[in-house]
């Protein structure tokens, strides 16, 4: 099953990679596509942004652990942005709403809605980075959970605009209901002009990898 | 004799277009937008993204240290104060102080 979804996510990532690639267009109106892979889940989101103030597009998931999927759309808005002299802070809320999937032992094959909210917040200058996130997931039975996400970081150098940027970052995510209370991700994010990934190594000795595109 | 003309056309031909890019520099009109939040690149894309789209723009430089767009405006067309700042607020950053040089 994990294959299978695996394969699905690259087979979407791909097709639209290639079909945005057409289109060259971005804010408003712009598309952004995001995959990621860590500890707990794969995932993949791909919005639009009608304005400046939100974007709503696909999400899906795969929970590793539990073995379950969500498929259903998710909405981000920029509650607040504060922009200064030195740096920019910005305050989200994001909400989805879908199905969830699953394929593990007594839930098998069992399908319920499902929905999530949380808030993002970050602040950046042109070296140190500080992010927090959460995430409360709600469905009756498959996994109800309480998902936190900071973030602290420094680039080793500061590069103009067009360079190869590089950030050195530590990633702290605690999760309710997993054996595993804290992981630690140390991790480097990579981007130069419209590409970003990001990789790391879990003190679980689990890898990460995500990948960003925006359009 | 040939060769004193062929060198007499050649010195001309080039004052003649140092001429003409003078007066393109002194037409062209360049803008530089001093924003606040520029702070990364990954980020500062939708500016050149969305800049690009207006017919008037020859070209545009972003400038993350000096928190500086400059933007080069095609001969004998302009931008005004309102479609610049709906452009920079679009992009998520907030206007500083716009300066026009021809």
């Amino acid at each position: 099953m994990n294959k299978h979804f695996l394969s699905l996510f690259f087979l979407i990532t791909l097709f639209f990679i290639k079909s945005a690639i057409a289109s060259p267009i971005s804010y408003p109106g712009g598309w952004t596509i995001m995959q990621m892979n860590d500890f707990n889940r794969h995932s993949v989101h791909f919005h639009l942004s009608p304005s400046v103030k939100y974007s709503i597009g696909y999400r899906g998931e795969y929970w590793r652990k539990k073995e379950w999927q969500f498929h259903g759309t998710q909405l981000n808005y920029l509650i607040k942005r504060f922009n200064t002299p030195k740096s920019q802070a910005n305050l989200y809320l994001k909400s989805g709403a879908g199905l969830a999937v699953s394929d593990y032992k007594n839930l098998n094959n069992k399908i319920e809605p499902n929905i999530f909210s949380g808030i993002s917040v970050d602040w950046e200058d042109r070296q140190y980075f500080v992010s927090y996130q959460n995430r409360v997931n709600y469905n009756s039975s498959i996994d109800t959970f309480f998902l936190q996400k900071a973030r602290i970081g420094f680039a080793p150098y500061v590069g103009d605009y067009g360079d190869f940027h590089t950030w050195v970052m530590l990633q702290v995510e605690s999760m309710t209901k997993t054996k595993n209370k804290i992981i630690y991700t140390p991790m480097l994010r990579m981007f130069k002009g419209d590409l970003l990934a990001e990789v790391g190594l879990t003190n679980y000795k689990d890898f990460m990898f995500n990948f960003i595109k925006r359009f | 004799m040939k060769f004193t003309i062929t060198i007499i056309l050649l010195f001309f031909t080039l004052i003649t277009f140092n001429v003409t890019k003078s007066q393109e520099k002194l037409e062209n009109e360049v803008l530089s937008i001093s924003v606040n939040g520029l702070v990364c690149d990954f980020c500062a894309r939708s500016i050149e993204k969305l800049f690009s789209k207006k017919e008037s723009v020859k070209s545009i430089n972003v400038n993350l240290e000096q928190m500086l767009i400059t933007i080069s405006l095609k001969k004998g067309k302009s931008l005004n104060d309102d479609i610049i700042t709906k452009v920079i607020t679009d992009s998520g950053y907030d206007i500083r102080e716009i300066r026009r040089d021809r």
